[in-house]
């Protein structure tokens, strides 16, 4: 097990490198720059702002650069930074983990924006998959208990609804209805819970809408398994086979879609978050590709890669305690 | 009988859809006002700016949103007129500028102070020039500032050639024929010093310090090469900029050359001042909310990226008794939907412009107390790339601007003016005029009168026949006309992914397939990437292009194409035309010299090097209760002219006519500001009449 998730663990920075790698090298094949602008600038002026950013140095150089100071690399002796983890070592000052200043918001760092963005896109996530958990669960699984009642083709009716109503198209069916229409919540920016309602709502109905029919599936198939019909026939009451024996093997189906789902949640949604004017990750990473905010962009990424990978191993874990017939040899 | 049974599913989808269609015609408002409309009782205005402010260092951004803000945060020597956007006094109480136009002596009010309370001196402003033109910075606005002497040379990295002598070579014995610009003699103001002496002689010759550039412009020059071999290269410092403190309340700017709408270039937020002390102390972070020290109406109070930057009164400021506003919320937003739905909501009470998206206007256009639409000095056109086939032919290129019926495109996308000159319409009443004579003289000597030039917003025989002559023959065919000869695939209209873009260019592809039989394809790009392409001349046929104006005059929109490797996007280049317009600017006489720049318009009409389509319009909405807030020509509001409105019975209604209603508190208290440089400048006639 242990050295499952420390093989698991050391993977990951191969693999966020070379997701940065491509990323840089995407940045770098797109057109266009993040001073560029409808008002063309005077040569000498633009010559200045490369020598400031680095950018008149050749291309390799450039990239050894980033690529130094995202992972580890030794401080100049005139540099000022405050950025990343420094740290003395054999009496070389050392830098980790810096991945440079935004290019288009002057003065803040990387590290310091996606720190302070992050929080507000988790919240909205986390809320809004607890909310999906508590719905499309609960309704998964009573409609995988009265399979083929009214309550299972409605639940399951709405589910598909959910599914295929974009949220680009709900969130502002919700705010004519709740926010302009009878103007009880707002319509859109941060600040108290009643802001969070809506974008909460609107996030939450696709995965709500995913996760009830995972549970019910995979409670239909546990439902009929042989150790099911063992544990009623021991006389067991059918509250303690739900709970205790048929729940854990059902729902690993949405163990293995929260993964993936909650990362996707906590780095930010872009739709919902600009639909709604939040100041979360997903506002910040569009915003960064269209400003071509190089250095921000690679963050971003390096960071949700990181993430995602982090998450996956976690619901690889998990898998172990839900189902005792998996093994990490 | 149950409902179910009475009303038969047909039935209720014919309900459903003829509900849909009835609220689909009908588009008639029913209340005066859009939404949720009671003033915020707590006097913070609530305004949404556009995207994230870059940084709140006034020369770092050259966005129309973050002007918005460091028009709070920064005061200047002059401020902007809200209605106009004219210069008015500001930091500076009252000023000279000299006969020939190129020195300008500002005295500063001596209660002028920074939001630390510390006072705000002369040089305070030499700071901020120096550090606004400095390579190191690279400010993407100094350009604005280039007619102050030596500042291009300072920031492009230059040196002054000294010969062995202790002399240094000049600009003039080096100017290629016709470039010299004559620099009359003028009245010294403020007092001579050394500094000023340096100044005001003849101006230096300088070259690139770089080695490799110094190279490539000597091999072009071997005139300037012989006489720069073995002489000392000095290079340009901060110090050599012609901006001086003469005293601690005494600004003296020193232009290269005359520069008449220099004043009003002030007002930009790259010659806005900013606390030294602070500067040095923090570096770059000065401008981070923490440490930020503001000299205007207000200061920061709170900056949470992405939500809102929230502003309080400066208490320091010196006009500080007649701002009105306890402070300003400033929404960064995206969206155009979602700030309707704030603004609807009630919980944001301003809007920038063109923030109306086009789906909701008919309806939002109906609110009369709210909705503000007036020319913007702000011009949509295509440019050409004037170097490829069969662009080259001037006539081909006027036979394509012919062939747009412009008044039909203003009809389709409502918030604009047809136009067809290269400067905006309705908001240079003053050179319209000058050009309104000149033209009437140009085109009599062409045999041609006013009213057929302003015919050029559309005549599609003209456009055939101009094209045939070009040697395309435009035949008819059917009902239409076809044009079989000429090269459809050398020919695009390139523009960057934008709904109001692809209108129109899908309007302009069909007028051209209509009125010429040319079916040109359309090429859409996102923003970055389509910019290079424009700047740099690289598209084929025709490109998408906006400009707003940087200050109130024509001159904005004319040197677009001024100079050898001009930033207008087409190609061309004439040194007559720059001539023209050098000649201009060393016109003091206003009027004189809106004659000679029209005379320039004219010249460059008759290139056609870009297809004028329209003047834009403002298009966004206030709540009634926010007075003294205009919809100037360039959305710049000058925050302490606002104030909130809690009487219903003195809100603004009819706002179309916003502009020539007088609002008497706005109106006193911009009289007041005008009335320090008024006075100053009536003494001085008095003076004047009083020695003769």
């Amino acid at each position: 097990m242990l050295s499952f998730i420390l093989k698991r663990l050391l993977i990951i920075i191969p693999m966020a490198l070379i997701v940065v790698s491509v990323t840089w090298g995407l940045i770098r094949i797109a057109p266009g720059n993040f001073y560029d602008s409808d008002k063309p600038l005077p040569p000498a002026i633009e010559a200045n702002i490369k020598k400031k950013y680095g950018l008149d140095k050749p291309v390799w150089q450039q990239y050894l650069r980033t690529m130094g100071n995202i992972t580890c690399r030794t401080m100049d002796a005139d540099e000022k930074t405050e950025n990343g983890v420094q740290f003395g070592l054999f009496g070389y000052q050392m830098k980790c983990l810096d991945f440079g200043d935004s290019l288009k918001y002057q003065g803040q760092s990387v590290n310091e924006i996606i720190a302070r963005h992050l929080p507000y896109s988790a919240t909205i996530g986390l809320l809004a998959y607890l909310l999906a958990l508590i719905v499309g669960g609960t309704a998964g699984m009573i409609a995988a208990l009265r399979q083929n009642s009214s309550f299972d083709y409605i639940s399951m009716a709405i589910a598909m609804l959910g599914l295929s109503i974009p949220n680009f198209v709900l969130g502002p069916i919700l705010v004519i209805g709740l926010a302009l229409g009878i103007y009880l919540l707002p319509p859109a920016r941060w600040g108290g819970a009643s802001s969070l309602v809506l974008p909460v709502i609107t996030l939450s109905a696709i995965y709500a809408a995913y996760i009830a029919r995972l549970t019910r599936a995979g409670m239909l198939e546990i439902m009929r398994s042989d150790y099911i019909r063992t544990a009623r026939a021991k006389g067991l009451s059918e509250w303690t086979v739900l709970l205790k024996h048929a729940l854990r093997g059902g729902i690993i189906p949405v163990v293995s879609f929260t993964g993936p789902a909650l990362a996707a949640l906590l780095a930010g949604t872009v739709v919902v978050e600009r639909v709604f004017s939040i100041p979360g990750l997903g506002n910040i990473f569009i915003n960064a590709v269209l400003n071509r905010d190089d250095t921000l962009v690679i963050g971003i990424v390096a960071f949700l890669s990181i993430l995602i990978m982090i998450f996956n191993l976690i619901v690889d874990i998990s898998y172990g305690f839900l189902d005792p017939r998996i093994r990490y040899d | 009988m149950s409902i179910a049974g009475k009303f038969s599913p047909r039935f209720i989808v014919i309900c459903v859809l003829a509900a849909m269609l009835q609220s689909g015609c009908t588009t008639e408002v029913t209340t005066r006002y859009f939404g949720l409309t009671s003033p915020p009782k707590d006097n913070i205005m609530r305004y949404v700016t556009g995207g994230e402010p870059e940084s709140l260092d006034p020369p770092v951004s050259n966005s129309q949103p973050d002007s918005r803000i460091y028009i709070a945060l920064f005061d200047g020597l002059v401020e902007y007129d809200p209605k106009t956007m004219e210069p008015i006094p500001a930091l500076a109480e009252n000023w000279d500028i000299s006969k020939d136009g190129t020195e300008y002596l500002f005295h500063l009010r001596k209660n002028g102070r920074f939001s630390n309370g510390d006072p705000i001196t002369a040089n305070d402003f030499v700071y901020t020039l120096r550090r606004g033109f400095s390579p190191e910075l690279a400010s993407r606005n100094a350009y604005l500032g280039y007619y102050i002497k030596y500042s291009e040379a300072y920031t492009s990295g230059m040196s002054f050639v000294k010969g062995a002598d202790g002399q240094f070579l000049l600009k003039r014995d080096f100017a290629e024929n016709g470039a010299t610009v004559p620099i009359s003699e003028h009245d010294t103001l403020g007092g001579d010093s050394e500094f000023h002496r340096f100044l005001d002689s003849p101006e230096r010759l300088y070259v690139p310090s770089d080695e490799k550039a110094r190279n490539k412009m000597l091999d072009a020059n071997p005139k300037l090469k012989a006489a720069i071999a073995g002489k000392e290269l000095v290079p340009v410092k901060p110090e050599d900029i012609g901006v001086e403190a003469v005293d601690d309340y005494t600004l003296r700017i020193k232009l290269y050359q005359p520069a008449p709408y220099f004043l009003g270039v002030l007002c930009h937020q790259f010659f806005r001042v900013i606390p030294p002390k602070v500067v040095e102390q923090y570096g770059m972070d000065w401008s981070r909310a923490e440490h930020i020290v503001t000299s205007g109406a207000f200061k920061v109070a709170e900056h949470r990226p992405y939500d809102v930057l929230r502003v309080d009164r400066n208490p320091y400021y010196w006009d500080a008794a007649n701002v009105h506003l306890d402070g300003i919320e400033f929404y960064p937003l995206d969206e155009s939907t979602t700030m309707m739905n704030l603004y609807k909501a009630g919980r944001v009470d301003a809007l920038y412009n063109h923030t109306v998206p086009a789906a909701w206007w008919e309806i939002i256009r109906q609110y009369k107390d709210e909705y503000l639409l007036q020319p913007e000095v702000a011009t949509e056109f295509y440019v050409i790339n004037v170097k490829r086939p069969p662009m080259d032919k001037v006539k081909v290129r006027q036979a394509f601007a012919l062939a747009v019926d412009r008044d039909a495109l203003a009809l389709f996308r409502k918030t604009i003016k047809p136009l067809v000159d290269m400067t905006p319409e309705g908001i240079f009443p003053k050179y319209e005029e000058a050009r309104k004579k000149v033209y009437t003289e140009e085109l009599a000597k062409i045999g041609s009168t006013l009213e057929k030039w302003k015919a050029r917003k559309f005549d599609g025989d003209e456009a055939r026949k101009l094209m045939t002559e070009a040697g395309f023959p435009v035949v008819k065919s059917g009902d239409g006309w076809s044009c079989p000869s000429f090269p459809i695939d050398q020919v695009q209209i390139t523009y960057n992914t934008a709904e109001s873009n692809k209108a129109v260019a899908e309007f302009v592809q069909a007028q051209w397939k209509q009125n010429l039989g040319i079916t040109i394809t359309l090429q859409n790009m996102e923003f970055r990437t389509f910019l290079p392409l424009m700047n740099k001349v690289e598209y084929n046929g025709f490109a998408r292009r906006g400009w707003v104006g940087d200050y109130m005059d024509p001159y904005t929109f004319l040197s677009l194409y001024y100079s050898q490797g001009n930033e207008g996007g087409t190609g061309w280049w004439d040194p007559k035309f720059d001539k023209m317009l050098d000649d201009a600017n060393n016109t003091t006489d206003e009027m004189e010299r809106y004659e000679k720049l029209a005379r320039a318009e004219f010249y460059i009409s008759q290139q056609q090097i870009i297809i004028p389509l329209a003047t834009n319009g403002t298009s966004w909405m206030k709540k009634p209760y926010v007075k003294g807030m205009y919809p100037n020509p360039g959305t710049q509001t000058p925050w302490k002219f606002v104030y909130i409105e809690q009487d219903p019975a003195k809100w603004d209604s009819d706002v179309e006519n916003i502009m020539e209603t007088k609002d008497p508190i706005v109106e006193k208290q911009l009289a007041d500001l005008k009335k320090s440089q008024e006075d100053y400048q009536n003494s001085k006639k008095e003076v004047t009449q009083a020695g003769q």
